[in-house]
């Protein structure tokens, strides 16, 4: 009877890690549900070129180890073959998720974009990344990275005890599900002038936004 | 030790086993860790400052393969089940540590659980290597002691 429990255990053991193995894969065919035209009409701040043919979205936590590897090993190629040579531009829709601090992180960049800071804001959050809530993007250190960005306090620390830049983060979050079918981060959507998007889970190596930006393009 | 090993793989089945279970283990692992992407097409990907969380993958993934195959030998030889549980035991305990950093799975844990779904995810990312590495130390363990009994009870029957 011992013997009966202890193989029972056994096998509920061995069909949780087929569950898991499941679920990891039944995400990765979900892309028949890639919404076929991207509405790009939300509030949204594109680095690069406005008559860029490609829009790269990205679908980020600030507090995502993942979308840190992805900030630090593929962005930087995007950016100097695509981005600086204005074949397509970047804009980036939160999903904070990870944690309490994901959520301040964010609004801190919108509060940033107020002294047209956004994107110097968002390289140093990835830059300065930590563990999830260990107090790397508390409201005080969010503050720090503003003061070292050599940014106006007094309108920032204004902006961040008002709603505006949550809302603005709600906003993305609310996007970053409806729009992008994003259930994870990092999750892009690359999207061309005619309309047609490719979704991409995961931080992919450069080579395959290569492939998918230049056939797009 | 090298004689037990002999004896279980003589027999073409528990190498079958042994395969099954590494391979599904690592094609998990390194799909959930991100090593290994199967859409839009598939693209494995590995950077230097991730080697060791994949040389962890190996061997938890080759441990696993090992202790089970072994112990499923084990439980027909003797019909003794203890150390499959153990084998078990660490193999979830390995794969479950750092598949939940930002992907899918941290995501429903997140949105079910909450905040404790938050912290557990947070945990097993930030605690990934030294929960894998006490993973494979366990799976080492069991590997051990059912390569000792199975000599011992080779020894005996024979």
């Amino acid at each position: 009877m011992a013997n009966t429990k202890k193989i029972a255990v056994g096998v509920a053991a061995v069909i949780l890690i087929v569950a898991v193995t499941a679920y990891a894969s039944s995400y990765m065919s979900d892309f028949d549900n890639v919404p076929r035209k991207v509405q790009n009409n939300f509030e949204v701040i594109a680095l690069g070129s406005e008559t860029a043919t490609v829009t790269i979205v990205e679908v980020g936590d600030y507090q995502c180890e993942m979308c840190k590897l992805w900030f630090e090993k593929t962005r930087p190629q995007i950016i100097d073959n695509y981005i600086d040579t204005g074949k397509a531009n970047l804009i980036f829709i939160d999903m904070p998720f990870l944690g309490r601090d994901s959520v301040h992180a964010a609004a801190a960049t919108y509060c940033a974009d107020e002294q047209d800071e956004y994107w110097d804001y968002h390289v140093k959050l990835y830059e300065l990344q930590q563990h999830v809530d260990d107090g790397w993007a508390s409201i005080d250190r969010l503050h720090a990275i503003a003061f070292s960005l050599d940014m106006n306090m007094g309108e920032f620390d204004k902006c961040m005890k008002s709603d505006k830049p949550y809302d603005r983060v709600d906003f993305h979050k609310q996007k970053a599900k409806t729009d992008f079918g994003a259930n994870s981060t990092p999750t892009f959507v690359i999207v061309n002038a005619a309309g047609d998007s490719q979704k991409i889970i995961g931080a992919h190596p450069y080579s395959t936004f290569e492939e998918i930006i230049d056939s797009m393009l | 030790m090298k004689n037990t090993f002999e004896i279980v793989y003589s027999n073409p089945s528990y190498i079958i086993i042994a395969i099954g279970i590494f391979s599904l283990l690592f094609i998990t692992l390194i799909t959930i860790s991100e090593f290994l992407f199967f859409e839009p097409f598939v693209v494995f990907s590995i950077y230097p400052e991730n080697t060791f969380s994949f040389s962890l993958i190996i061997f938890l993934s080759l441990f696993s393969a090992l202790a089970v195959s072994m112990n499923i030998y084990r439980i027909k030889l003797i019909k003794e089940t203890r150390k499959l549980g153990s084998s078990i035991i660490g193999t979830t305990i390995g794969v479950s540590a750092g598949a939940c950093s930002c992907g899918p799975i941290a995501f429903s844990l997140i949105t079910t659980f909450g905040t404790a779904g938050s912290m557990a995810s947070s945990f097993l990312t930030i605690y990934e290597i030294p929960i894998r590495l006490t993973s494979i130390g366990i799976l080492g363990l069991v590997i051990f002691v059912t390569t000792k009994s199975l000599s011992h009870e080779c020894k005996i029957k024979s």
